[in-house]
């Protein structure tokens, strides 16, 4: 069966282009993702002013996760420093992407547009990790880091040495093999938040839709997408905490390849100092 | 019509993922059943690999997406 116009799921694989403003189209899921920024500078900003070195209650259980994720990145290398902010705030703005979409309204009220199939609902709010183009720019930017800082830590002639792997008469074939697996990972990136963001909208309309027919048999039926939402915001968590993580994992990969070799040669080096861990291991624990 | 049956026929492949997700899972399991303090050391690892794992079955997904809504 073709998905009728008029049929109660509607969700379309590409945002939906709200209005134009020259060139630029804004559509719904710039709204999500802006609509994400703006509560999470907000609360930071709102939680910073109000934060002391004693923390209250509230305090710390905000800073509870944080801090125990910032732990996590403090276990891969000893420069985690330098891009412990990039991992904490890849989870945050993702989080918070993702957990909009359970919100009610987003992706229910909207416009209704008049088009040669039909009428079709035109959402305001899009969950943003659910267009692909808000996953490839995250995942563009975990690939620069983490492809900047192998090029920073073995010189371009290096990381081209470790692309062309260690057999050097190899290196014809190895070569595009590990250019490659290079480039997938920017695609799996991208491609596995947007899938399960993307999978959990249609599945919450799925539900939303089935038991929607059935709810005037039986009233208990609006249960089932309680459920769903529940799930859904399981997911939003894992899949940040996956993005972030694979995230530290590259990053740790492109490093730790030139632990083995000369890693004190660096200047910029922030080596953890005793009291940098202890402020991280009791939230590790 | 025939698009959506092969995007029916393209998530048979999220069979191997689901088998694998299932072996990791029983094995990050089992590893914690005999060594409990280890839930740190265990949990990134095994969310790591689940990722990867379950990226195969997004990719047929995806497909199957891919083929329903574009054509």
């Amino acid at each position: 069966m073709p998905i009728a116009a008029d049929s109660l799921i509607q969700v379309s694989i590409k945002a939906e282009t709200l209005f134009t403003i020259g060139p630029l189209q804004v559509t719904n899921s710039m709204v999500g993702a802006v609509l994400a920024s703006a509560i999470l500078l907000g609360a930071s900003w709102w939680f910073l002013r109000g934060a002391s070195l004693v923390p209250s209650r509230f305090q710390s259980a905000v800073e509870l996760p944080i801090e125990w994720l910032s732990g996590i990145v403090a276990g891969s290398t000893s420069r985690w420093r330098s891009y412990v902010g990039l991992v904490v705030g890849l989870f945050l703005m993702i989080l918070i992407a993702n957990w909009l979409g359970v919100l009610p309204g987003v992706g229910t009220i909207g416009l209704v547009k008049e088009t040669q199939a039909g009428k079709e609902l035109v959402p305001f709010v899009r969950p943003a990790a659910a267009d692909l183009n808000f996953t490839l720019g995250l995942a563009l930017i975990t690939f620069v880091v983490f492809v900047w800082w192998a090029v920073r830590l073995h010189g371009p002639i290096g990381y081209l040495k470790e692309l062309a792997g260690e057999p050097r008469y190899m290196a014809p074939l190895m070569f595009p093999i590990h250019l490659i697996s290079e480039l997938s990972r920017l695609i799996s990136l991208s491609m596995r938040l947007f899938g399960n963001v993307f999978a959990g909208e249609v599945l919450l309309a799925t539900m939303l839709a089935l038991t929607t027919a059935v709810v005037f048999v039986l009233p208990l039926a609006f249960f089932v997408p309680a459920v769903f939402l529940g799930l859904e915001l399981l997911f939003g968590f894992v899949q940040a905490m996956v993005f972030a993580l694979l995230t530290m994992a590259y990053i740790t990969l492109a490093i730790a390849e030139q632990q083995g070799g000369h890693a004190e040669s660096d200047q910029g080096d922030h080596a953890p100092s005793g009291a940098a861990q202890d402020a991280s291991a009791p939230a590790h624990s | 019509m025939n698009s959506n049956l092969a995007a029916g026929l393209a998530m048979i492949g999220a069979i191997g993922p689901g088998i694998g997700l299932g072996i990791g899972f029983s094995k990050a399991m089992e590893a914690l059943g005999r060594n409990p303090e280890a839930s740190g050391t265990i949990f990134v690892p095994y969310i790591l690999g689940l990722a990867l794992t379950e990226a195969i079955g997004i990719y047929c997904f995806v497909v199957s997406l891919i083929l329903i809504f574009t054509t």
